[in-house]
């Protein structure tokens, strides 16, 4: 039942706390998400003499730049396949295979580190394995001059780093089609093949399609391994907008570049919420939890399925050894002797990086947290007006590609009357704004699995509003704050398609030393660099596990994971 | 009919600290008055619905009224109403002297128990129960003395460090019930408080509720869809339909003098049977039905001859002879012939389907015992129809 306008209103006038509350949030959407954007369209306009779309055609229209946008497609549309079909093959062999919990658990843990890392962690890793002076090309097979720059690593490696999140849309999908219908296929005379053809299949196809939709977004917004991989050769576009304003210090062009970039966004964006969404047959309740799960693979298919399973997580756990190892010799495919100079090195000349990011990330932390359980409580409990269009503005810089971001905070924050660039403030905002929505999904979420009677039992006992959101709702979507923190955490420190454009002499980031090592081919301190930050992140995430299970009341409901996807 | 609350025995009865505060001696007073409210929401295909329209009810203090209706027919939404967790679009609510229709839910001094419970999950038993007087301020003392009360009152002494998920549907219910009564209400408001629990246990605590109802005297309105409950428990049911109360009464009344054939099909069964007005005089009238003039006291007012009516015929009130061979035909000769094509054992009672002069009928007799001979289906059977006190429907549009 919807309420009326009238109850709408009556609801903010009667509420001032609550007033004041839609009133600031919707000063902070304007000023960090619609304004920026406005500026970044309004500078696409603007010419000599006010405005003009000339010269405009000429950038969109180049040779170089229509090449760039079609590798863009190309590469997105093949990262999601092999990426949907990867993250179906751990899906479906974690849900269905009946392994060991602590197997489980070990695949998990393999395949979420490029998650929780710096976005080209796997990029710089394969440089160290199959690079001109790589550990397998050069030292294992002796390929001299061998070049890895191109579409195939970049595949490779983007798969690699964004396949964990079509796993994690598919695992709960899969687990959540009732096991019944499966074995009612069975008695009614299918095999198990069958079983998979006609009923697992078509039931879990708008995930799968979801998931194909999330790598193909993720894949399009990525920035940092093209940057280390594409190489000359193929060229893509968020990459290409970056070298248009950092190399041609042309602005506009980086601004016209970033905007081809919103249409395929927007598409995949429109895709999923209004026909994925609609086809979602299977509804996670959670009830399915107890049912024993149909024994849908053969012994003859188990093994092969665990052992491909292994063999992709060898692969990531390879990668990541490598990573280490490259941080702990003196050049790695030339002299392997052990040193901690390079550590030496990122504690002295990237000290400043490093307090700068963790600054940063310390301050975007709480912010983010908090500004992803108001929002999200607000827009989910809370009937006052516009509330639907401040959940769709709230999700604007998380569902853009971070290129399109950062070179609109460039532009809209580099003149009075915000002039905030080059300042800690400005990537300390990007970072709440583009990550915290991760906060508001799961605050949603969580508020949607419990029941409004518990917020009306309250006011009905004669609880104010105010204290019924202290003693009652927060301590149940405390998880959500939790995972908001970790997630804007995490993303403070490894995030940089947006950033990059945001730094500063004053203010710079780790992400950001990590890129300039490699393209100075200080390989060793790029190694140590990335160690460190996957070793924090880890840290962190450990700590606030820790948090989550301390504070986490006896009947709050459990966040599913820390990545809200 | 004796009841046991809660699987514990009760030692004392603390019950009088409990009192509804607003208990009165004058019994003509009210404690609940809603005037002529309408609530109505958008809907997207339908346009403007009215999820209560102009319902009108008065509850006496310490009455025990029910909303009793099919689901939308407005029940709920207008206990929310009353409970303040929707505001009627026109109308006045009051609860006792105070007019409450724009009071916030948490200034009505309400004690309300809902479908789900809504325990608050992540405190213990003792504090979800304490929390209306955490609210209220009251003194340490003050509420481990009340809270320990009335979990002992519920049957719940001991549970106090529990929490809500390690309950059973049972215990939490009466968690649910002990945290809304504990405040002292004005009132107490149910929604559907049972039907999240098996059928064994929804008799057993219908009674429960009942009984601490009337040893608290509180003033109390529930909403239900389920007839047999709300028989069960109510002084009086307000029947609802498509947002109306369209009939007010006792169960007795509800289910002998129906006053639409919703009514009459929704509280219990019943065979509505198609007769014609032959006489009327008075108190009296005379209806042609199944081939059997049958008299009719206290017929509708305006009722007259030759017009169409149903007659209201419960199932148990037709009785049924079988028609051994042609001896006993002549004693017969008057009561309407019939056969019998259907019957289901239920235990205490046996379920018969009749046919007569072309109409099926629903007739329902007690089980003689194991021995003796029942009816067979094809069997020849004579009907004895009531006299006197049946209930007559006029047929709309006549």
């Amino acid at each position: 039942m919807t309420a009326t306008l009238r109850e709408r209103i009556r609801t903010l006038l009667a509420d001032p706390a609550l007033a004041i509350a839609v009133l600031t949030l919707w000063l902070l959407l304007v000023l960090f998400v619609l304004f920026p954007l406005g500026m970044l369209f309004a500078r696409i306009g603007q010419g000599e003499g006010g405005f003009t779309l000339k010269g405009v055609g000429a950038i969109l229209f180049d040779q170089h730049q229509l090449r760039a946008l079609w590798n863009s497609l190309f590469l997105g549309m093949l990262v999601g396949i092999a990426g949907t079909l990867l993250g179906f093959l751990f899906a479906f062999t974690v849900s269905r295979a009946r392994l060991h919990p602590t197997v489980v658990a070990i695949l998990d843990a393999a395949i979420l580190l490029p998650l929780v890392s710096p976005p080209f962690t796997t990029a710089i890793a394969m440089i160290f394995s199959f690079g001109a002076r790589g550990i397998i090309t050069y030292d294992l097979l002796g390929i001299k001059g061998f070049t890895i720059y191109g579409l195939g690593s970049t595949l490779f490696s983007e798969t690699l780093t964004f396949f964990p999140i079509a796993y994690l849309t598919l695992k709960p999908m899969l687990a959540a089609i009732d096991s019944n219908v499966e074995s009612m296929a069975a008695s009614l005379g299918s095999s198990r093949w069958n079983v998979f053809r006609t009923v697992t299949l078509p039931l879990a196809t708008p995930g799968i399609a979801n998931a194909f939709l999330l790598m193909f977004a993720a894949s399009l917004a990525d920035f940092a391994t093209p940057l280390i991989l594409a190489g000359n050769a193929f060229p893509v576009l968020p990459t290409q907008a970056f070298l248009q304003i950092t190399g041609l210090f042309d602005l506009r062009g980086g601004a016209v570049l970033s905007i081809v970039l919103l249409v395929p966004a927007l598409a995949v964006f429109l895709l999923q919420r209004y026909w994925v969404s609609r086809r979602f047959y299977v509804t996670i309740t959670g009830k399915g939890a107890g049912q024993v799960p149909f024994d849908s693979i053969s012994p003859g298919a188990r093994w092969p399925l665990i052992g491909a399973c292994f063999a992709v997580a060898v692969v990531v756990l390879y990668l990541y050894a490598l990573l280490l190892f490259a941080s702990l010799v003196a050049a790695l495919g030339a002299n392997h002797a052990f040193t901690l100079q390079h550590y030496k090195v990122i504690f002295t000349e990237g000290r400043k990086a490093i307090f700068d990011t963790l600054i940063i990330a310390g301050l975007a932390m709480p912010l983010g947290g908090l500004y992803g359980i108001l929002l999200g409580y607000l827009v989910a409990r809370k009937n006052f007006f516009g509330r639907r269009t401040m959940e769709m503005v709230s999700m604007i810089n998380y569902a853009l590609p971070g290129t399109i971001v950062g070179i609109a905070y460039l532009i809209a924050f580099n003149d009075p009357p915000f002039a905030l660039a080059g300042g800690a403030l400005i990537i300390v905002a990007c970072y709440i704004f583009r990550y915290g929505p991760t906060g508001i999904r799961a605050t949603i979420a969580l508020l949607q699995q419990i029941d409004p009677s518990l917020e009306e039992a309250s006011h009905g006992l004669g609880a104010s509003t105010a204290m019924t959101f202290r003693k009652v709702t927060l301590p149940l979507i405390v998880p959500a704050f939790f995972a908001g923190l970790g997630v804007v955490f995490i993303r403070s420190m490894t995030a940089i398609s947006a950033t990059i454009f945001l730094v500063s002499i004053s203010w710079t980031l780790i992400t950001v030393r990590i890129l300039e090592n490699m393209t100075e081919l200080s390989l060793g301190p790029a190694a140590a660099f990335s160690v460190f930050v996957v070793v924090i992140v880890f840290v962190v995430i450990a700590v606030i596990s820790r948090l989550l299970r301390t504070f986490r009341a006896p009947g709050a409901l459990p966040v599913t994971n820390m990545l809200g996807g | 009919m004796v009841t046991t609350l809660g699987p514990r025995p009760r030692e004392t009865s603390p019950s009088l600290s409990l009192r509804s505060s607003t208990r009165r001696e004058d019994d003509n007073s009210v404690a609940i008055r809603i005037d002529n409210v309408s609530k109505s929401f958008e809907h997207q295909v339908k346009g403007q619905v009215y999820a209560a329209r102009d319902v009108s009810l008065t509850v006496a203090p310490g009455e025990f009224v029910t909303l009793l209706g099919p689901s939308g027919c407005g029940k709920t939404t207008t206990l929310r109403m009353i409970a303040g967790f929707g505001l009627p679009d026109a109308g006045r609510i009051s609860i006792g002297d105070q007019d409450v229709t724009t009071l916030p839910a948490n200034q009505r001094n309400i004690g309300f128990v809902f479908q789900n419970y809504a325990l608050f999950p992540h405190l213990s038993i003792a504090d979800n129960v304490a929390y209306g007087l955490h609210v209220r301020r009251k003194s340490a003392d003050e509420i481990e003395k009340a809270v320990g009360e009335v979990l002992q009152l519920v049957g719940l002494a001991g549970y106090e460090r529990q929490f809500p998920t390690q309950l059973s549907g049972g215990e939490q219910q009466r968690v649910a019930l002990a945290r809304a009564i504990v405040i002292r209400p004005r009132v107490l408001l149910f929604d559907e408080p049972l039907s999240n629990l098996d059928a064994r246990l929804r008799i057993q605590m219908r009674q429960e509720i009942r009984e601490l109802q009337k040893r608290l005297s509180i003033t109390t309105v529930y909403v239900t869809h389920d007839q047999e409950e709300a028989m069960a428990v109510s002084d009086r049911i307000a029947v609802m339909n498509k947002g109306s109360i369209v009939q007010l009464g006792t169960a007795e009344d509800l289910y002998y003098r129906p006053a639409s054939e919703f009514v009459a099909r929704f509280v219990g069964k019943v065979n509505l049977v198609p007769a014609l007005v032959v006489a009327v005089d008075g108190k009296l009238a005379q209806v042609d039905a199944l081939g059997q003039r049958i008299e009719v006291r206290d017929p509708p007012a305006g009722l007259r001859t030759g017009a169409p009516v149903n007659l209201v015929l419960r199932p148990e009130a037709i009785g049924l002879t079988a028609l051994a061979g042609g001896a006993t035909a002549a004693a017969d000769a008057s009561r309407p012939a019939a056969t019998i094509t259907s019957r289901t054992f239920l235990g205490e009672k046996i379920e018969y389907l009749v046919e007569c002069s072309g109409e099926t009928l629903q007739v329902a007799q007690h089980s003689a015992g194991p021995n003796a001979t029942s009816l067979i289906v094809g069997q020849n059977v004579k009907l004895r129809l009531p006299a006197g006190d049946v209930a007559l429907l006029t047929v709309a549009g006549s």
